[in-house]
């Protein structure tokens, strides 16, 4: 993949977080996998199609997600484990529609799915791809979080 | 005909509909009315992304106002410009943009500047692309690299070189850097000699997913590195021989199987990991040339590198080899045994689908499945007995043995599927049920769907997921914090042991062995 399309992929992950849940990810250094597999303990997974085909996942450490949720939703969090879901669930829509916006800009056109969103503690996912698997690691106060980008 | 003439006065409706007509028509007559609407937008979200969209294909038509706005004064005008600059390519504007991407210290805006040159991909652009090879953001880095080898700039061959390299500093070769990663594919594009040679010396990198992206680059590459890489497996040392040895069964060419051959006849494989790895190759590949030196091959004492002789023949069965194992299976000898049991443990249907016409050959490959432990070969023996069907199949199927489910689960993972079919018959002589992966995330599979096994054995380098992780990863899982692994590894890699140990290993095994030394390290560790 051209890691030009990573990019907005960030500045749409800062942005989001930023303004809806009032964090401020530090991004870290990429890096390309071993494996093809996203760990974490929640998951927002997007299927993108278009200029190329791939998927791209942002995975939450639990401590961060809890943290987005309570930000997102004050005091009135009902159900920890549905209020988390849809959270991250949206996080990842906002985060795809975002970026896909940027890509567009730049004349790369892609469609999104969905998001799908996994939970469980320390769960892998597998990303169907040939081509090695870039992850950018992020940071915040309240735990980290990963997005990871495959494509064919 | 559409006309932006009053168009903040609008209805909304009309102002789509005007928008949506410029974008279609592209007429270069709308540009300073879409740049004004651009510098002062409407105000509604739609409408002035429409807007960008608009100006964007207006532009597209219009070269020399792209170039021109560029460097305009208004900021969300240049950025458009510069993006459109890169999406259609225009040569001319790679002038201006060379001079904005030395002066731009944001790196956004640089990214933004450098990925339309990259697109562009215009010689003009070589000297900005080598000035941000190093830049501290890893992403304008990569991008210079992958530029520069689209290039093909040979000046930067000694820098992504020098990359290569330092990516194995004991501080950094744990990690595979971006930078690293398009340096190798930077240095595969272009495809010189020097580069490719470089690359092959590289094949042994420390870190395995910098590994597995050379062997890719190579795969890819095919021909040109065949001579390259034949070279090394000559000149080099055990450890590049059998790396060599399987990239040139992953590209597969004659030319690959020619040269191994050759290279076997001078006597260069006489280290037994080496004649592994060069009879599996030849398996993949498959020439004449390939197939004689794996029926050569027969003659091979040492168990596991028969079963990867006999692996490589199953994938090519002809009349030829037929008959040589024939002779050799019936001729009641040492040998005979070792090929039968080799056929049996490898589950080689298709020879043993063809040896079987010939009474004296079945008979010892039904004494050989007698001896097996295994349930799932004997199954697999059994089903084929059956589809061959008469009466000499009848009364063999009588003479196998009734497996008895084993209880006790083993897991064994290895990328090569020889070593897997020794680990799997030496578990099943010790009564395990004996699960098999070709990969450490597989093998990983197996342990979260809920498998509870007794000892695991796994291969140090694997593709996708190698040991190493696979045990780091066992260990974290409940109820596997004490759970025996046997990690096998080769001679080289002994200076990974101690790491290993520290992730978790509970001993080693260091290839080639004999089955009985593994039965042993087993036995010992579940005592």
């Amino acid at each position: 993949m051209d890691v030009e399309l990573a990019k907005p992929f960030i500045k749409a992950a800062v942005d989001v977080l930023s303004t809806m849940a009032f964090i401020q990810p530090q991004v870290g250094k990429p890096f390309v996998k071993k494996n093809n597999m996203a760990q974490g303990d929640v998951t927002g997974l997007v299927g993108l199609t278009g200029e190329k085909n791939g998927s791209v996942s942002l995975s939450f450490s639990k401590a961060c997600a809890v943290a987005i949720v309570k930000n997102m939703l004050g005091d009135e969090i009902e159900d920890i484990l549905s209020d988390v879901k849809d959270a991250v669930g949206e996080m990842t829509n906002m985060i795809s529609g975002q970026a896909r916006a940027g890509l567009a800009e730049k004349g790369l056109i892609f469609q999104g799915s969905t998001p799908t969103v996994i939970m469980g503690d320390n769960h892998t996912i597998s990303h169907l791809a040939k081509s090695p698997i870039m992850a950018i690691p992020f940071s915040t106060d309240h735990g980290g979080f990963t997005i990871e980008f495959c494509f064919e | 005909m559409a006309t932006l003439e009053g168009f903040r006065d609008k209805e909304f409706l009309d102002q789509i509909t005007i928008l949506n007509e410029i974008s279609g028509n592209k007429d270069s007559e709308h540009l300073p009315g879409l740049v004004k609407l651009l510098k002062s937008p409407v105000g509604d979200t739609s409408i002035d992304y429409m807007v960008v969209n608009a100006l964007n294909a207006v532009l597209s038509q219009s070269e020399s106002e792209t170039v021109a706005g560029m460097e305009d004064d208004h900021p969300g005008y240049r950025i458009l410009c510069i993006r459109v600059a890169g999406e259609y390519g225009f040569g001319t504007a790679t002038p201006t943009l060379v001079k904005i991407a030395e002066q731009e210290t944001d790196p956004d805006r640089l990214m933004e500047v450098l990925t339309s040159l990259a697109r562009i991909s215009d010689s003009g652009a070589l000297p900005v692309f080598r000035k941000y090879l190093e830049h501290e953001d890893p992403f304008i880095s990569a991008l210079c690299i992958e530029a520069l080898g689209k290039l093909r700039d040979l000046s930067s061959v000694g820098f992504l070189k020098t990359i290569l390299t330092e990516s194995e500093a004991p501080d950094k070769y744990e990690i595979c850097d971006i930078t690293t990663w398009k340096a190798v594919e930077s240095l595969a594009a272009f495809d010189t000699e020097d580069t490719l040679a470089f690359l092959v010396e590289k094949l042994h990198h420390k870190n395995p997913t910098v590994r597995r992206i050379i062997t890719d680059a190579m795969t890819d590459i095919g021909s040109p590195v065949i001579p390259l890489l034949l070279a090394a497996f000559e000149q080099g040392d055990t450890d590049m021989k059998i790396l060599t040895a399987n990239v040139l069964g992953f590209i597969a060419d004659k030319a690959c199987a020619d040269g191994l051959v050759a290279a076997f006849d001078k006597g260069l494989a006489s280290d037994n990991n080496v004649r592994y790895a060069l009879y599996e190759a030849l398996g993949r590949v498959g020439t004449m040339k390939g197939i004689i030196c794996l029926v050569d091959g027969l003659t091979e004492e040492e168990e596991l590198t028969l079963m990867a002789v006999i692996g490589g023949l199953e994938k090519h069965v002809n009349p030829g080899i037929v008959a040589k194992l024939t002779t050799i299976v019936q001729s009641a000898t040492e040998q005979g045994d070792r090929v039968a049991k080799a056929i049996i443990n490898t589950g080689a249907t298709n020879l043993f689908d063809a040896l079987y016409e010939n009474a004296g050959a079945g008979d010892g490959l039904i004494a050989a499945l007698e001896q097996s432990n295994d349930p799932e070969i004997i199954e697999e023996f059994r089903s084929l007995l059956l589809e061959i069907g008469g009466s000499r199949a009848e009364q063999d199927l009588a003479r196998l043995p009734q497996p008895e489910a084993a209880t006790r689960k083993a897991l064994a993972a290895d990328d090569s599927r020889s070593m897997c079919a020794m680990h799997k018959a030496i578990l099943t002589d010790l009564g395990f049920d004996p699960l098999l992966a070709p990969n450490g995330q597989e093998a990983f599979e197996l342990i979260e769907q809920g498998e509870e096994f007794e000892i695991i054995i796994t291969d140090m380098n694997m593709p996708v997921m190698d040991g190493l992780e696979l045990v780091g990863k066992v260990r974290n899982t409940p109820g596997y914090e004490d759970v025996p692994i046997i990690m096998v590894t080769t001679e080289s890699e002994a200076s990974q042991q101690n790491l290993a140990r520290k992730t978790g290993v509970t001993a080693f095994i260091t290839k080639p062995f004999k089955p009985d030394e593994l039965k042993e390290k087993i036995n010992e560790l579940l005592a």
